[in-house]
């Protein structure tokens, strides 16, 4: 396993294109710190030659944002602890358990995955009406937590399939619970794709625009993509307050990438050593 | 991991409890709120030191929006103190949250509307008929007489109280450039087009459009179509004319012709405003189409080299005889009412305030003349030149509609993509006309 | 061990939470959808119920089928494009041995971190005929190949599918490095006492036992192609005309822009049908391989 890359060729190409990943990061800060005439026309690319500052000034001043963002913290982490605890559990049973429908199960959770979010809103605000949930903060999350559901569950069906079934023999023999196999002997298992699962649905939850756009309108839940509603007028948008906007409400989730990616790889060599 | 778990886990309970907590504070103060309304519509006036909340759906994201409501609120406070204004801001988005809001029951007391939602709304009972009100209120002798199309609908009632006026759509252009390249201001097609081949070989852009946006793209059209037709769109928008009819395909005709001869600045269809306004401001566009709104904004860029055109025609005759049809115009929308509100009255009364206050300081502040309603105070901003030069015109101008106020939308929908298309250059006439006919009502 | 895997309890406690509510929360809402496209309803007055029409007309409007054509078009590329990328990738960084690994991880997954607005906005400035850097690009190169790529309707919609396949290449990336990650060290070891290269092995040995991760890759791929939408809307606004329409986006005109909500139904009924039939040939192609290794 411990071979050399064979050829430089490849790794330079992969650090061209990881550097043309990390442009976007670089431009959105440029962004922030133009006016409207430097983003679109005199200056698109560059950094900024006079930064602009008081663009913070304008989107910190537009709306509350310490209460936009503890909104945005409460519903994203609500999200992630129940929509992957349900859906791993669903996706154990799924793909170790036997029973007739499992095939069935499956397919019919698949469905939330192409479900365009704009076909069922007026459906779905009628009904977070009808369990009196409009105005609170579980307006938002039960959707999420739901559509996120097939997703989560369709990623840890994969990787339950791949684990052996020798260990479940084991833990069987062993006379452990079926519960007792799952929670101690599966769920460590499968930690690398839960620490990336969290990732994932953390940032589905944070940048959600449309749901929170159409089912929020009381200014004491609102969430930071809302935000950007402060910019955009009828015949003319602030880019640059929008940019800064954009760039309070990334950095965090660009910052909490970098610790949890961090967690994946540890938590990936734990796991293939469990295994191997 | 089982830390940060932990943590987390914590964080969610911590986090539960104290929405649970600030929800019982919300649903609280929803009560008080309810029962100080009671109190309120039992003596009717509203004017009971009793505070009364109303919830108001508006524009409130640029200067243009910002100015007039923050203005319209200011007024409101020192004349009906008691009423405190809750607002939701309006999204650019077709009216996709006003509709959730109507089938879930969750309108506000007072929004925003154009004509497409005020059909939409009046089907369905969501919007209130103010016709009371506006006699109550003696609303209709506020409204000038140049404006009295936007006051009621085509089946004669109120739905909402107006404040924008006839506002136009308007060809600029940069009277320098037209000097220095020895180009006649065009009258014509033929001229128009020797204009913008002499652009396109001097290296200037003969005229910036924001084509992303799809209303200036009808707007261009248009302009065309009114030249022989002065109803233009409207008349295709009530399905009182074929799209086949000579003023529509001709104007189509004439638009792919200038398109193709170079007439917009490359990738136009993906141009938003601050990139085609920046073309014109720094004088790489001789011409530039927008609402009269722009006046301010292009005043201060080029001074007193702006001005601006009546739109060219198939010959000179048709020209003079077309000069004043502007395409754009008003039409029925503005501050509207939920009938369902708990204050149906006191909302009524507030939205006429709120309208009457935005035709105030778009008048007096923003330099507009084109408003709805009649305003008696003095003018604190004077109007830029070209503004009073358009004034001039008002009294005797005819209107058609900018792509907003049409009734149908179908059409709205269908002509919105095709004029785009028609910017491309690689798009025909017939595919023009084909495409809106499938949208265009059979009378 | 039959039994054992079979308990009924435990299954039930296991699915139910996840079953109710994603049934009550998501598909009693597509349920009506289906029933929608049956009527004539403009999501606030009165319905009339107008059997099949809707999807009639669907299948008469030319906007129908440049829809489909583009979703075709922008699910093949994504596709494509993610996964070939996210495979080279994700073995490149599962190399100990690789210089900077943990810089390349954490930068290839920054786009997907930014929200979509942002990464819309970068591109447009690329694309942009007058002054964007694809077509300096070209120029530098020497050649003379200058496009309105967003403005030509030959070009639009490849140029949308490439921002959305570079900007979530980043989810199949992660999952597959996940995926590489968990293969036991012995079957590469044992690959190599026979001599095969590193590329061979992966090819030989990875992918086969990657294959749950590849299905789910490729549904993720294809339905989100199928499902575009947010690219459209911040980019072009399914222009020019309406040469970068998908279904979703038709399904949003007719909705809301139109207000005819019975007809839009219709067309995201269609979607729903034609992601499920995508999904279910993906699963035959690729069969469900045994939990056994």
């Amino acid at each position: 396993m411990k071979l050399r890359m064979k050829h430089p060729l490849t790794n330079v190409l992969i650090w061209l294109y990881a550097l043309l990943s990390i442009y976007p990061l670089f431009w959105m800060i440029s962004y922030s710190l133009k006016n409207n005439n430097e983003i679109f026309v005199t200056n698109p690319f560059g950094f900024p030659l006079h930064p602009r500052f008081e663009n913070y000034k304008t989107a910190w001043t537009s709306f509350n944002v310490p209460q936009y963002f503890m909104n945005s913290v409460i519903v994203s982490v609500v999200t992630v602890v129940f929509s992957l605890s349900m859906a791993v559990l669903f996706a154990y049973a799924v793909a170790r358990m036997r029973w007739r429908f499992s095939g069935a199960a499956r397919t019919y959770m698949t469905i939330g995955m192409f479900v365009p979010v704009q076909v069922i809103m007026i459906p779905l605000a009628i009904l977070m009406r009808d369990f009196h949930l409009a105005n609170s903060y579980l307006t938002l999350i039960v959707p999420y937590i739901a559509f996120n559901l097939s997703f989560a569950t369709l990623v840890f069906y994969g990787f339950f399939r791949g684990v052996p079934v020798d260990l479940e023999e084991a833990a069987c023999i062993d006379g452990a619970s079926i519960y007792r196999t799952f929670f101690s002997v599966m769920l460590p298992i499968i930690r690398p794709s839960i620490a990336t699962m969290i990732i994932f649905v953390f940032l589905a939850a944070w940048n959600e625009f449309p749901i929170a756009m159409m089912l929020i309108s009381k200014e004491s839940l609102k969430t930071l993509p809302l935000g950007l509603l402060f910019f955009q007028g009828q015949f003319t948008t602030d880019w640059g307050a929008m940019g800064a906007a954009m760039t309070i409400a990334s950095l965090p989730t660009l910052l909490l990438y970098i610790l949890f990616s961090e967690q994946v790889e540890n938590a990936l060599t734990v796991g293939s050593a469990v295994k191997g | 991991m089982k830390k940060w778990a932990l943590a987390l886990i914590a964080a969610t309970m911590v986090m539960s409890l104290a929405a649970c907590g600030s929800n019982n504070k919300d649903s609280s103060a929803a009560n008080s709120g309810e029962k100080a309304t009671e109190g309120t519509s039992d003596n009717g006036k509203g004017s009971s030191a009793e505070p009364v909340k109303l919830r108001i759906y508006a524009q409130y994201s640029d200067e243009d929006t910002k100015g007039p409501y923050d203005y319209a609120v200011a007024e409101l406070k020192k004349e009906m103190p008691n009423v405190e204004l809750d607002l939701d801001i309006q999204a650019q988005d077709d009216g996709q949250k006003l509709k959730t809001y109507a089938a879930t029951g969750n309108l506000p007391d007072i929004f925003q509307v154009g004509l497409d939602l005020i059909n939409t709304f009046k089907k369905s009972n969501n919007i209130l008929q103010l016709d009371s009100y506006v006699e109550q209120l003696g609303f209709k002798d506020k409204v000038l007489p140049s404006a009295m199309n936007t006051l009621v609908t085509d089946d004669g009632h109120t739905y909402a109280f107006q404040y924008a006026g006839n506002e136009v759509a308007m060809l600029f252009y940069n009277k320098e450039i037209f000097e220095k390249n020895n180009v006649k201001v065009p009258t014509t097609y033929d001229e128009m087009m020797a204009a913008v081949k002499t652009f396109n070989a001097n290296g200037i852009t003969p005229m910036a459009l924001f084509a992303k946006e799809k209303w200036p793209t009808v707007a261009l059209f248009d302009m065309f179509a009114s030249r022989s037709d002065a109803a233009g769109i409207t008349k295709l928008d009530k399905g009182e004319a074929k799209a086949s009819d000579p003023a529509f395909k001709q104007a189509a005709e004439e638009i792919v012709k200038l398109v193709k001869a170079g007439m917009l600045p490359k990738g136009a269809t993906n141009l938003n405003y601050d990139q085609a306004a920046a073309l014109f401001h720094e004088g790489k566009a001789a011409m530039f189409l927008n609402g009269q709104w722009e006046i301010a904004a292009s005043t201060e860029a080029l001074g007193e080299k702006l001005g601006f055109m009546y739109v060219p025609a198939p010959d000179a005759a048709t020209y003079e005889n077309a000069k004043l049809t502007f395409s754009g115009g008003g039409g029925p929308g503005g501050y509207a009412v939920n009938p369902s509100s708990k204050n149906v009255e006191l909302a009524a009364k507030v939205a006429a305030f709120m309208a009457e206050k935005y035709a105030e300081f778009k008048f007096t502040q923003k330099g507009t003349p084109m408003v709805a309603l009649k305003v008696d105070k003095p003018i604190i901003n004077k109007f830029p030149p070209v503004m009073e030069q358009l004034a001039a015109d008002i009294p005797s101008m005819k209107t058609t509609s900018f792509s907003w106020g049409l009734s149908n939308p179908k059409f709205k929908a269908a002509i919105e993509d095709a004029s785009q298309s028609l910017m491309t250059g690689t798009y025909s006439a017939d595919d023009f006309i084909s495409d809106i006919s499938s949208a265009i009502p059979s009378k | 061990m039959r039994k054992y895997l079979g308990n009924k309890t435990a299954i039930l406690l296991f699915i139910l939470p996840a079953l109710l509510l994603y049934t009550v929360v998501v598909f009693y809402p597509v349920v009506q959808v289906f029933y929608r496209s049956f009527f004539d309803w403009d999501g606030l007055s009165e319905a009339s119920f107008i059997y099949f029409d809707n999807y009639i007309r669907l299948f008469h409007d030319h906007i129908f089928y440049t829809s489909l054509y583009n979703s075709a078009v922008f699910a093949v590329i994504i596709a494509i494009v993610q996964i070939t990328i996210g495979t080279m990738l994700a073995f490149a960084v599962a190399e100990v041995a690789m210089r900077g690994r943990k810089f390349v991880r954490i930068t290839v997954f920054i786009p997907v971190v930014l929200s979509i607005t942002v990464v819309c906005q970068l591109w447009l400035a690329m694309y942009n005929g007058e002054y964007g850097l694809i077509n300096k690009l070209f120029e530098m190169l020497g050649l003379h190949y200058r496009q309105d790529w967003l403005s030509n309707k030959n070009t639009a919609i490849f140029a949308l599918a490439a921002v959305n396949a570079w900007q979530y290449m980043g989810y199949h990336f992660a999952l597959l490095l996940a995926g590489v990650k968990s293969i036991p060290e012995s079957y590469m070891e044992a690959a190599r006492i026979d001599g095969a290269s590193k590329m061979k092995a992966h090819l030989s040995i990875t992918m086969p036992l990657l294959g749950e991760t590849y299905k789910f890759c490729l549904i993720l791929a294809f339905t989100g192609g199928l499902n575009a939408f947010a690219n459209m809307y911040i980019m072009t606004s399914g222009g020019p005309g309406t040469t970068t329409y998908t279904l979703t986006y038709m399904m949003f005109r007719s909705a809301f822009r139109v207000g005819e909500f019975g007809y839009g139904s219709a067309s995201a009924a269609f979607l729903v049908i034609e992601c499920l039939v995508v999904t279910l040939i993906i699963n035959k192609l690729i069969a469900r391989d045994p939990i056994v290794y």
